[in-house]
């Protein structure tokens, strides 16, 4: 066989496993319902019920000067937090692959190691990108205004999200034999990480860093800058309401490294099982 | 492909050794599988007949010897070999929220197999397998047995040479096994091809063309069920004693005879003549006897020195303990 056509089959077969996770998932009437809820619940409902209480206001001698509503500021973070959600969920299905015997039959298949867990990744990553959408369907609600280049750097951004957190949930599952041990872990691992991204509050909207430090527990401040999730959420934000709290092109390269490394980390215990 | 086709073997073990930490798994273990017959790998769960399996279908590798997979080397063209061998595991491995025809498209993807010729066989395996009628279900609405029909068909979508079963009636009942093994035999007949099929139910084998009777790791014997039974057949005495004492004096009388000795009964090797006499003799210390004439059973009997139903519970917590390390040999 030529060098060209077995690249092909290699590359249809990454595009039938892809078309497969996001045939899955869509047909996963839960996971749909929790992609549709989580933004309800987050942007309509403690959005708006906190928007009121977080404007321009004096607070000891540092003045919060805000250019932007609270629900602005939460949005660009809640669909971080979707795509959170979703991509460990395809982690999940990568143990359900494993103990109900799918994986074998694809481990059989002329597909190498490496197009069988890309076609997985790139299926949960657009499957955490849809659901990524669906809070943007919300946008008018929080009146962030989309225009279409907002919408390509939003999409790009989104995608390179969740390429990272697809590959970081299969790392984790590839360490975890049970179905109840992974949603002990999603628990420990989801939730803390969303908190500590600056996402629900605004860790400096106007304040120095020194003034943060001040005004914020000091293990606090520590917690978000250490989190990779903060830059992700930067990122978004810069896209979406033109705020950044760090250099925009942070959020990128952390991202897109981090991306790369979980991918090839989980390729490289992938290839060792 | 061309010394594949010359040498007339579908597939060929030469001297495969493999091993679990202190368990010896496979002990030089060597069999041809002639090309377009119907081969059966007969041996009670725990003969090593799943790691074969997997190293033919290059899950894992032999520590020694080789297994050539339709003239390829196995464990240095994993990817070539692939491509010719058509594989249902003995657990099912479905994705159950697919259809029946999007299992099989999906399988059809993952094999490069271009498109036309992807859907013409679509169709046709299914009306072979008859899930014609189901080809919009979901794979979890089917019953077990359509289940294995299904992966039979989608073993057969990239037109492979050589199919792999690896106990592919394990925990169906009497009928559908029946009616598995009716789809098995056609589809030999129709598309000539090679089988390659282990179980652990002797009734099975009779059918097929060639037998290799392994236990413990290691070949015992190979041939024609014919052939097995004339080489190694023997008429068994069956017996039941009435009590322990005349368990006692029959055991000892006839040491030289036995071949099973258990709580329940003692199994004799016999002639006609032979057993004439033991009646004649013994008739008041037993309490029931039968006279086996010469199986596929009795040969397995005489080959390993016990019947291959003894590992019936055996087998289950195999399967039990295969789910909880999560079915996986890969390691």
């Amino acid at each position: 066989m030529t060098g060209r056509s077995v690249l092909m089959v290699q590359l249809v077969g990454i595009y039938a496993l892809w078309l497969r996770e996001v045939k899955r998932s869509l047909r996963d009437r839960g996971q749909l319902i929790g992609g549709i809820s989580r933004p309800i619940l987050w942007v309509l409902i403690m959005g708006i019920g906190l928007n009121p209480y977080f404007r321009g206001e004096v607070y000891g001698a540092a003045t919060f000067v805000v250019p932007f509503t609270y629900l602005q500021f939460i949005f660009p973070a809640v669909i971080v937090l979707n795509i959170l959600f979703t991509s460990v969920q395809a982690a999940v299905s990568v143990i359900w692959d494993r103990e109900f015997g799918f994986l074998r039959e694809v481990l059989v298949s002329p597909l190498s190691r490496g197009s069988i867990l890309l076609g997985k990744v790139l299926g949960g990553a657009t499957v955490a990108v849809l659901h990524g959408c669906l809070v943007l369907l919300l946008a008018k609600f929080a009146d962030v205004s989309l225009t279409l280049p907002k919408i390509l750097e939003t999409l790009g951004l989104m995608a390179m999200l969740a390429f990272a957190l697809t590959s970081l949930g299969v790392v984790i599952a590839n360490h975890i034999r049970s179905f109840q041990g992974f949603g002990v872990f999603s628990n420990a691992v989801i939730l803390p990480l969303y908190f500590t991204s600056s996402s629900v509050f605004p860790l400096d909207p106007s304040l120095s860093r020194a003034q943060t430090r001040v005004v914020y527990p000091e293990w606090l401040v520590t917690l978000v800058e250490w989190n990779p999730l903060t830059y992700a959420v930067d990122a978004l934000r810069g896209a979406l309401i033109g705020f950044n709290q760090f250099d925009p092109m942070t959020g990128v390269v952390i991202m897109g490294v981090s991306g790369l490394a979980l991918f090839g980390l989980a390729l490289f215990e992938f290839r060792r099982a | 492909m061309a010394h594949a086709a010359n040498s007339g073997l579908a597939i060929l073990v030469d001297a495969v050794s493999k091993r679990y930490g202190r368990t010896l798994a496979l002990d030089q273990v060597s069999f041809e599988v002639p090309r377009r017959s119907l081969f059966a790998l007969l041996g009670p769960n725990g003969a090593g007949k799943t790691t074969l399996m997997h190293i033919l279908c290059t899950l894992l590798r032999p520590d020694t010897g080789k297994a050539f997979v339709a003239g390829i080397d196995a464990a240095a063209q994993p990817l070539a070999a692939r491509r010719r061998l058509g594989i249902v595991f003995q657990e099912p491995s479905l994705d159950d929220r697919l259809s029946v025809r999007e299992n099989l498209e999906l399988h059809g993807l993952v094999y490069g197999v271009p498109r036309k010729i992807r859907r013409r066989r679509i169709d046709e395996l299914m009306a072979l397998v008859e899930l014609t009628d189901w080809s919009d279900k979901t794979a979890r609405t089917l019953s077990s047995g359509m289940k294995r029909r299904l992966e039979i068909a989608r073993a057969l979508i990239h037109d492979s040479e050589i199919l792999l079963l690896d106990e592919p009636t394990v925990g169906l009942d009497a009928q559908t096994r029946d009616r598995i093994w009716h789809y098995i035999r056609r589809l030999q007949a129709e598309r000539d091809i090679t089988v390659l099929v282990t179980t652990h139910y002797i009734e099975e084998v009779e059918a097929c063309d060639q037998v290799c009777v392994i236990d413990s790791g290691k070949v015992l014997a190979e041939g024609s069920p014919a052939e097995l039974k004339q080489r190694y057949g023997q008429q068994l005495l069956r017996v039941v004693p009435k009590t322990d004492a005349d368990h006692a004096a029959i055991a000892a009388q006839y040491a030289d005879r036995i071949s099973t000795d258990s709580a329940a009964e003692i199994i004799l090797t016999s002639d006609d003549a032979f057993s004439e006499g033991f009646l004649a003799e013994n008739g008041a210390r037993i309490r029931a006897l039968s006279i086996e004439v010469p199986s596929l059973n009795s040969v397995f009997l005489t080959l390993t020195g016990r019947e291959i139903r003894d590992q019936a519970a055996g087998a289950r917590e195999q399967t039990r303990a295969f789910g909880k390390i999560g079915g996986e040999h890969t390691g």
